[in-house]
């Protein structure tokens, strides 16, 4: 796993905390593409850690984004709660559906577990139309409050973007720190030889529900964060195309490399925004992204990026 | 009960002799099962005595690595009992076996490979049952983990020097050739601190010189307390360094005791071919 | 009373044959890929689609609807054929995961061309014979359900012919069974593969065309009957053509029943109950069915 130097870190930083003040030159639009990119950025972080690390496949991630999305908007509409605290039992019921859901679910291999992952998305979008007093159904859920802490409203976009800016700054950490500890090589082993890793005492079950609901967890923060921008929900965005999309954003930045979806996912949603008029090309594309990454690209574009800054380096030092 | 010892090499830094005991540390017995119409094991038992060199032999396809599969919890029999440490681990998940003191080689290399995952990566996780970490634990204490980790990477470049292999620790597996790969297992299996360790097969792909060096390293295995039931084809091998062989065929023992005894059961020369080239392999 | 229950019964199991048709073809379709390939195609719905859409194309073009039907049979056979070797057939050395990431990838990539060449709206064939419907026991049935199940039949009877009675097909078999003697004999397990996508999507194609005069016709048409086919795959035993008829039909006659006596959410839970039934008690072992034999 290749570790970003220190210097690097400190750039990185610091173009995120300065864009809105440079490129982005306080433009409201333009902040609103990257807060979108970051809540595409947690979620295809989190599904990197369920797929690329422990090699689970999920076409249904979205099913916690939904959870996340729905009872934060719920929450705070019908209820008057806080922000805060409605992302947080967003957080806690994802990660009880991912428990509860996860033991069975992730004794299934390979395409069964693709199907039930596509089910679990498709019985939650199911549940979300069906509850049509709840949820809105399928005409929405309107009216939610922006984001606001200890009284402080973010309403406006820039504001926003530090606040979403600063949970991906979050969740990747947690990741990475996650991955390049024991438990990272145990998720590792598990990916690699099941068999094998139970040999040497691995309780394969526990560590991939430990996973799932870690994962769980972060969409639903993403779903959250989402609900409080778009101050509405429609079930439409938490469908299995969703899903889709969010594995082609895990599949085209580089899956099991934490900075790799992070790269996909901006790159998407950026390209998404460039492509405004071109939005019914939008599937096709995303198939076609997919389909070529996986053929020519299959490290995607952090792979592409550390192969320069490899020979780069190598070029410095002969 | 004396085993016939061969040429060992020097084990370095290591005192004294464990000599094995009486006291078995494995018993299998009457282990039966079936895969869809073929009887893969038929009654089979064995017993593994603390500290000794035990090699399970046979023709190929007469069950020995379905046998090794069963022991570790991997397959489970249709019947029959596989006592270890008042455990019996027919009853017992294969993870938690490997908690409880059993490691293993495979006979089909099986290293972690996914991800860039390295030698040292692989030796390292044969510790879990050390560390058994945690995402809290990760998040949490990681100072704590850090310490346990230096500890066990201490631990692996020390059983790769064991092997040899201490410069390939940044390689990945898909760079060694078999026979270091099935030495990095070695490695890897010894990582548990295991009281039995289950070999398939460690000389498949090794020359005779590496043949050699196996030999000696499991001698120094050995020295450390560790009891071994190693399945192999190199005769050599193991009527060099086994302290006692069962032979197995069609999933049935058909002799078991010392190499000499067992390399002169009648029905032990009919199962291979030729008496002649068993008789040559037992060193006068 | 009793008439009226009759004839309810009978609507039902009408309503039920079509659904179950599809279903139980695109299984099928599904397991021959399967059999020969060890890959399930996430696309299969799509060819189903792809197949009913160009025939629609080509009869609005006034193609002869006789003429239309193998056309668009063969356009997408071809469609399915070429898939396997461009795309599929280079990753035959890689994960499964990545395999059905691939195929996820092409389900994605057809129907986004779908929606491209065909928009949004749905589209409809003009039925194959007449559009009188044929009242039996106070029921009604339309004609084209007649197409549908014996379309289904002749299908089942030809995959039967060809797999037990021509030489190609038996290779085929072989090459299923028993991929390395099938290899020693000179048979090309790439040849085979190639064959049964070509084969599946060609499945598909028919049912589609078969099926659109009954159903609106778009893009998206060929998620659920996708998933329902793969239901009735794992239903009837991946590896049997049989079992996945059979399980086909008692899947859309059972859904038939539930959206005529209940309600179509009610429909939904039950064929989704099934579903995670089936994920639930199929062992896990057994679709291991692996290019590795385990241990």
């Amino acid at each position: 796993m290749s570790r970003i130097k220190p210097l690097w870190w400190v750039l990185i930083i610091a173009c995120v905390a300065l864009f809105p003040m440079t490129l982005g030159g306080m433009s409201p639009y333009r902040c609103g593409i990257l807060v979108l990119a970051g809540i595409y950025v947690i979620l295809a972080v989190s599904l990197d850690l369920l797929m690329g690390y422990t090699g689970q496949i999920s076409v249904g991630h979205a099913a916690f984004f939904a959870i996340g999305a729905y009872v934060s908007g719920i929450l705070t509409t019908s209820h008057g709660a806080a922000p805060l605290p409605a992302m947080i039992a967003g957080m806690v019921l994802a990660a009880a559906v991912a428990w509860i859901v996860g033991r069975p679910l992730l004794k299934l291999k390979e395409y069964y577990l693709a199907m039930a992952t596509l089910a679990l998305n498709v019985v939650v979008v199911t549940l979300i139309v069906g509850l049509q007093r709840l949820t809105g159904g399928a005409s929405g859920l309107k009216d939610i409050p922006s984001f606001s802490l200890l009284g402080i409203g973010f309403d406006n976009q820039v504001r926003y973007y530090y606040v979403v800016w600063s949970a991906v700054a979050l969740v990747v950490l947690i990741s990475l720190t996650v991955v390049r500890s024991p438990f990272g090589r145990t998720l590792l082993a598990i990916h690699s030889d099941e068999t094998a890793a139970r040999t040497f005492g691995i309780d394969c079950a526990r560590y991939k529900v430990r996973v799932y609901v870690l994962s769980a967890v972060f969409a639903s923060l993403a779903g959250s964060l989402f609900a409080h921008y778009m101050n509405f929900l429609a079930p439409d965005d938490f469908g299995v195309d969703t899903s889709i999309n969010i594995l082609v954003m895990l599949f085209l930045g580089g899956i099991g490399t934490v900075f790799g979806p992070v790269l996909g996912a901006l790159f998407m949603k950026i390209l998404h925004e460039v492509t405004y008029g071109f939005q019914d090309y939008e599937m096709f594309i995303n198939g076609a992204v997919l389909i070529l990454v996986l053929l020519f690209m299959p490290k995607g574009l952090y792979g592409v990026v550390s192969a320069i800054g490899r020979r780069l380096s190598a070029r410095r030092s002969p | 009960m004396t085993g016939e010892k061969g040429n060992i090499l020097e084990a370095p830094g290591i005192e004294g002799e464990a000599s094995p005991s009486d006291a078995p540390v494995l018993q299998v017995a009457d282990v039966t099962k079936d895969f869809e119409g073929v009887r893969a094991l038929d009654g089979v038992g064995l017993t593994v005595r603390k500290g000794q060199i035990k090699a399970l032999i046979g023709p190929n396809g007469a069950g020995k690595t379905t046998l090794l599969n069963v022991i570790n919890g991997l397959l489970k029999p249709d019947k029959g009992r596989v006592l270890f440490k008042d455990h019996d681990l027919v009853t017992m998940r294969a993870d938690k076996i490997g908690l409880l003191g059993l490691s293993r080689t495979f006979q089909l290399i099986r290293l972690f490979s996914v991800n860039n995952a390295t030698i040292l990566d692989n030796v390292m996780i044969g510790a879990h049952k050390k560390l058994q970490p945690t995402i809290t634990g990760s998040l949490l204490f990681r100072g704590r983990m850090k310490r346990i980790e230096k500890t066990v990477r201490d631990k692996a470049y020390e059983a790769l020097r064991l092997v040899g292999l201490e410069d390939a620790a940044s390689n990945q597996p898909g760079a060694l050739s078999f026979g270091n790969q099935r030495l990095v297992e070695l490695a890897r299996s010894l990582m548990a601190e295991p009281e039995l360790l289950l070999l398939d097969e460690p000389a498949s792909g090794l020359n005779d010189s590496e043949v050699e060096g196996l030999m000696g390293l499991l001698a120094a295995i050995q020295k450390r307390g560790i009891t071994i039931l190693l399945v192999e084809h190199n005769m050599k091998l193991v009527m060099s360094v086994s302290d006692d062989v069962v032979v197995i065929n069609f999933g049935r023992r058909l002799a078991e005791g010392t190499p000499s005894q067992v390399s002169n059961d009648p029905q032990v020369i009919q199962a291979y071919l030729g008496a002649d080239r068993i008789a040559s392999w037992v060193r006068p | 009373m009793a008439g009226a229950d009759t004839s309810q019964f009978l609507q039902f199991l009408f309503s039920g044959l079509t659904a179950g048709s599809i279903y139980a073809l695109i299984a099928v379709s599904l397991v021959i890929v399967y059999k020969v390939s060890l890959l399930i195609c996430f696309a299969q719905g799509e060819f189903f689609v792809i197949g009913a859409l160009t025939m629609v194309t080509l009869v609005s073009k006034g193609v002869p609807m006789p003429l239309a039907f193998p056309i668009a049979v063969v356009v997408t056979a071809a469609l399915g054929a070429v898939a396997e070797r461009v795309l599929i057939r280079p990753l035959r050395n890689s994960g499964v995961g990545t395999l059905i990431v691939m195929t996820v990838a092409i389900s994605l990539t057809l129907r986004g061309s779908a929606m491209l060449i065909w928009g949004k709206e749905s589209h409809v064939l003009p039925p194959f014979s007449s559009s009188h419907p044929i009242g039996i026991l106070g029921a009604t049935l339309q004609a084209q359900v007649l197409w549908i199940v014996g379309i289904t039949c002749v299908v089942l009877a030809a995959i039967w012919l060809f797999f037990e009675k021509t030489a190609l097909g038996i290779a085929v078999r072989a090459c299923a069974e028993n991929p390395l003697g099938a290899s020693l004999m000179g048979i090309s397990t790439g040849k085979a593969t190639l064959f049964s996508w070509a084969w599946g999507s060609a499945i598909g194609a028919l049912a589609g065309c078969a099926v659109s005069p009954l159903l609106f016709m778009q893009y998206t048409s060929g998620v659920m009957p996708m998933v329902k086919g793969f239901i009735a795959m794992s239903i009837g035993g991946l590896a049997s053509i049989a079992g996945a008829v059979v399980a086909g039909y008692l899947l859309g006659i059972a859904e038939a029943y539930a959206i005529g006596l209940v309600s179509s959410q009610f429909s939904d839970s039950l064929v989704f109950t099934i579903l995670i039934l089936v994920l639930l008690l199929r062992p896990n072992g057994l679709f291991g069915g692996a290019k590795r034999r385990d241990v």
